[in-house]
């Protein structure tokens, strides 16, 4: 294979270029596909774009697999490739890869594609890896608000819908306030140590440490950097008090754009926020991970008892999303090569088996027409018996039952936090993962179990669809009359993204043995900046 | 053969998982088809696990049939299957049930046909390998997936309140095994602390020397786990419900099957892992034990629904093995092994009588029926040594394992021994009553009069089970001097341990009085 950094070693710039060839491919084709939407007819509902978008991140996972071995710095040490990179890249885009699997058909039925959406959605996720990969505040500031952005204007895209609006205006407003938060922490941090880039400033904190005449304010200055920052980035992940948005942009946004934010944004605030709190770990003039671990037991506890109260699915799935970020930064907080290898293979884990529940609830909710009310889904597990077993399967991986790489995803983080010693954090953590398999349940007793009471028994499945769904309004079944199963096919693109999502969460819940290795070679990386 | 006999556990293991593939592919509405194809499947599956029986060497504890491969490296995790005494008949039990409970559903299940099949095989997969494995990982794997597929059989062919009982189920033993899922990883990076090597091997964790006081919230957080399941006294509350909504399949497997779990859970991983944690808790349990057997069987006596006095008196039969368990003699856990498989027989038994007379009068209140057994001599006939063998009447199964529990802990529990010797008479009544009231006296129903008599093939359902009930009653030695190498090993670790516990008792003047 041509080996690229050998070829450019020396050159300054070609190096920098090469750091981050795998983001700038898909900037690239990007710019190709709003090119290409020039010579769209509007009939062919943007197909080139959709294929342009395709082979986009195919080129930035050959990229990646071609730079895999090295570790390159950028920029005048701004950004890096390294091997934490490869394994998030990886997931990243991923999740990009089911996203846009996924839109085609979402947005066919709706008719209201155009290319700058592919376009928009290839801006982020090179965004979300320059997120990854930034080893300066200031860029790291930059790539969140390009990646914010873009995220902003995809959860609008559904120019006619209120909700969708609605959606993006909270959205936008709430997370400029955080990028604020998280710009003032980077000030608060240069004010203290002079440096922005995360390497120097892990330097300088471990000189500090052995100073005795170190100024008390710079320290106090330090924490409250440090403190602004995690305020900037929970927001992103979407941690207890810095959720608010959540739920309404996750409801109101498209049902792709949805899975992009709950997979690719969360991965890329998790894998920035671990690199800048490796690199304070010296820092210890007040106990940081006490207030980490009074955020993931409120966020999971939070996030499970209003999962609980919901009868939209797509809400359900926001606050059970916002409890999984509770579960991973239990990784983060545990630390060390084991939690944080832990936390980058439930991530990878966390991609597959959100990504096939949105892929599964696109599928019914194009197939029906129905909302995305929990009591739609009444016998869908007889009507679809393999959408219904796959979202089962998603279901129950998501609740964390063994077989499916959920478990294995809780297993990792929580063996790890009980080896450095948190065992409190991991009792609760287990009380409430039984707490959420209850809401995860209900969702399968509804599509398995019809109560006898109900008027719809599972013998007669054809007035399923033809029966009023309650309170549904604008999406409700339009052209239910009976039959709808076998008129419409299952769209091809959709089942290859429930496909993949299904047999790499069997995979990682199985045999997970690469996946752990992978995840562990990766972190090595992390401590040798 | 050779290699057969190998692999023959992973053979005996994942056979059924393979019949539920094929099944797969079978058409949904040839349900005849699925029916038998799945019934001779299970049959099959049987037959392979009798090799595990003749092959098996009864002169030692030691594990047979050991498999082991490399799983998860990082976690030190391990394929590892093996056997011993206990674990063998418990895989039989096993795959007898399977087949027995299959082939009684030819007509309860009505709806779904491929779908409960399937899931009866899978099922059938994640029970053996939870008594298959060695290691830790492997065996949480196997025993908390082994809920999905039984808490679809509750919510779907169930009747009443089945979803209702399937979640109870399901949540209540799944928030048993997380917690106990807490005590398997602490032990386990207890064991790489002290000795720097990752392991899930429960053989090697045995050795893992865990400060008292730490053994004691163990042994709290793992006993949750099982205890959910044996069911012991406070947290038995599903299993009525569970076992009146399921179908009579589902009945047979909870009661045959699953609730062997628990106890097999402490006999393998509990007591082992924290013997001195569990001698110290030992009173507790043994009250818990004796609770279950009496409120059990007190609360059968009242019940008006057929199914519901079954149920209750697992309760109570389950307090007898705990019993034997916890005496932790060589005699009373001998005793508490064969037991587990005489309420396997016998409960199953009674489930399945029940489920005859559920499909013939749609009915389970003891009130409907009377006088059936001018209508159907052989059932009668058939259903009166189930009821005996749960009884406990010499001769038969249940009186052999209830017989060595109550005097394997006569010596050392004397005053538990005597309050649980007043279930057996309870059991007398409770079963005895209900029999009379449903099988003699007159018809007081106009809807008994035509009731039928058993077919040939629910006869062949119900007669492996009536054999065994003699076979096991009349010459307990085949499977005793199975089971006994292991127990006396067994019973052996926790003498070893005892010196350890005397030398606490002595320190901290712990039941002086």
């Amino acid at each position: 294979m041509l080996d690229l950094a050998q070829i450019y070693n020396g050159y300054y710039f070609e190096k920098s270029l090469l750091s981050i060839m795998p983001e700038a491919v898909l900037i690239v084709f990007a710019f190709l596909i709003l090119l290409a939407g020039l010579f769209n007819s509007p009939s062919k509902n943007s197909l080139n774009s959709y294929y342009l978008a395709l082979i986009g991140i195919a080129f930035s996972f050959l990229y990646l697999f071609m730079l895999s071995d090295h570790t390159i710095k950028g920029f005048y040490g701004s950004i890096i490739f390294d091997k934490f990179d490869v394994f998030l890249f990886t997931a990243i885009l991923l999740s990009g890869f089911l996203t846009i699997l996924m839109s085609k058909n979402y947005f066919d039925t709706r008719s209201v594609l155009m290319p700058e959406y592919y376009s928009l959605v290839l801006f982020s996720v090179s965004a979300m890896m320059l997120l990854v990969a930034s080893l300066n505040l200031i860029m790291i500031f930059l790539s969140i608000e390009f990646m914010s952005i873009c995220a902003y204007i995809l959860t609008g895209y559904l120019k006619g819908e209120s909700r969708s609006t609605e959606a993006a205006m909270k959205y936008f407003v709430l997370g400029t306030f955080a990028s604020a938060f998280l710009l003032f922490g980077a000030v608060f941090i240069y004010a203290a140590t002079g440096h922005l880039s995360l390497y120097k400033i892990h330097n300088f904190i471990f000189k500090q440490n052995y100073k005795v005449h170190y100024a008390y304010n710079l320290h106090t200055f330090l924490a409250i950097g440090l403190i602004l920052l995690l305020v900037g980035l929970a927001f992103k992940m979407s941690l207890f008090p810095f959720h608010a948005w959540t739920p309404d942009s996750y409801d109101g946004a498209p049902t792709p754009v949805t899975n992009l934010m709950a997979t690719g944004i969360k991965i890329a605030a998790f894998g920035v926020f671990i690199r800048v709190f490796t690199s304070i770990y010296h820092f210890d003039v007040f106990n940081f991970y006490n207030i980490l671990w009074i955020l993931a037991i409120l966020t999971m506890t939070f996030g499970n008892f209003a999962a609980l109260l919901q009868t939209d699915l797509k809400r359900l799935i926001a606050y059970s999303s916002i409890a999984q970020a509770g579960y991973i930064l239990i990784g983060v907080i545990a630390g060390g090569y084991y939690g944080i290898s832990g936390t980058l293979f439930y991530l990878l884990a966390y991609v597959f088996m959100t990504a096939g529940a949105f892929a599964i609830i696109i599928m019914f909710e194009n197939l029906n027409l129905t909302s995305v009310d929990i009591k739609s889904y009444s016998g869908l597990g007889y009507k679809y018996p393999l959408a219904g077993a796959a979202f089962s399967f998603f279901l129950l991986s998501l609740a964390g039952i063994p077989v499916t790489s959920g478990f294995m995803g809780k297993f990792f983080v929580f063996s790890a936090a009980i080896k450095s010693g948190y065992y409190w954090l991991v009792f609760i953590a287990l009380l409430n993962s039984a707490f959420a398999a209850y809401y995860y349940i209900k969702i399968i007793v509804k599509m398995y179990m019809i109560d006898d009471e109900q008027p719809n028994i599972p013998n007669n499945y054809n007035n399923m669809a033809a029966a009023p769904t309650n309170g549904t309004g604008a999406r409700a079944s339009a052209n239910g009359e009976t039959g709808l199963v076998k008129e419409k096919a299952v769209p091809s693109a959709l089942l290859i993204a429930v496909i993949i999502c299904l047999i790499f969460t069997l995979i990682l819940g199985i045999f997970p043995q690469p996946f752990i290795s992978f995840a562990s070679k990766s972190v090595t990386s992390l401590w040798s900046i | 053969m050779s290699i057969f006999l190998k692999y023959i556990l992973s053979i005996i293991i994942f056979f059924p998982l393979l019949s539920a593939f094929i099944l797969v592919f079978v058409n949904k509405k040839a349900e005849g088809l699925l029916r038998n194809l799945a019934t001779i499947l299970s049959f099959a599956e049987f037959v392979i696990s009798l090799f595990l029986f003749i092959y098996f060497k009864s002169n030692t504890y030691e594990f047979q049939f050991i498999e082991r491969f490399s799983w998860i490296r990082e976690f030190g995790a391990s394929y590892f299957l093996g056997i011993d005494g206990v674990s063998l008949f418990m895989i039989l039990l096993t795959t007898l049930m399977t087949f027995v409970s299959l082939l009684s559903s030819y007509k309860y299940i009505k709806d779904h046909v491929k779908e409960f099949v399937i899931l009866m095989l899978v099922l059938e997969t994640f029970m053996l390998g939870t008594f298959a494995s060695l290691d830790v990982l492997l065996f949480y794997l196997f025993w908390e997936f082994m809920l999905i597929p039984m808490y679809f059989i509750i919510g779907m062919w169930g009747s009443g309140r089945r979803i209702y009982s399937a979640v109870k189920f399901i949540l209540y033993t799944l928030a048993g095994s997380l917690i106990m899922l807490f005590g398997l990883i602490t032990i386990f990076i207890l064991h790489y602390e002290q000795t720097g090597d990752f392991t899930f091997n429960l053989l090697k964790l045995y050795n893992t020397n865990i400060p008292l006081t730490l053994q004691i919230v163990l042994f709290i957080a793992i006993f949750l786990g099982f205890a959910v399941k044996v069911p012991v006294f406070p947290f038995h509350t599903w299993l009525p419900d569970a076992h009146t909504e399921a179908p009579t399949a589902g009945s047979v497997i909870l009661a045959g099957v699953l609730l062997k779990f628990g106890v097999y859970g402490f006999f393998r991983f509990a007591i082992p892992l924290m013997p001195e944690a569990a001698l110290i808790l030992t009173p507790i349990i043994l009250v818990l034990a004796v609770i279950s057997i009496i409120y059990g069987a007190l609360v059968s006596i009242v019940q008006k629904d057929l199914k519901r006095l079954v149920a209750f008196s697992s309760v109570s039969h389950m307090g007898f093995i705990m019993l034997g368990l916890f005496a932790m003699t060589a005699v009373s856990v001998d005793g508490s092994v064969l037991q587990m498989i005489n309420h396997g027989i016998s409960t199953g038994a009674l489930f399945l009588f029940v489920g005859m007379l559920y499909e013939r009068r749609h009915t389970r209140l003891i009130a409907d029926f009377g006088g059936l057994a001018k209508k159907a001599p052989i059932l009668a006939a058939l259903f009166m040594i189930a009821v005996l063998s749960s009884v406990g009447l010499p001769g038969l199964n249940g009186f052999v394992g209830e017989f060595l529990i109550l005097v394997g802990s006569f010596k050392q529990y004397t005053i538990f021994t005597i309050f649980a010797t007043s279930g057996i008479i309870f059991a007398a009544v409770y079963l005895l009553w209900m029999f009379q009231r449903v099988m003699f006296q007159d018809i007081t129903n106009q809807k008994n009069e035509d009731f039928k008599d058993m077919t040939f093939r629910e006869i062949m359902t119900v007669l492996p089970l009536i054999l065994l009930m003699f076979f096991i009653g009349l010459y307990p030695d085949v499977f005793l001097s199975r089971i006994n190498p292991t127990v006396v090993h067994f019973v052996n670790i926790i003498e070893h341990n005892k010196y350890a516990y005397n030398l606490i008792k002595a320190k901290m003047g712990l039941f002086n009085a």
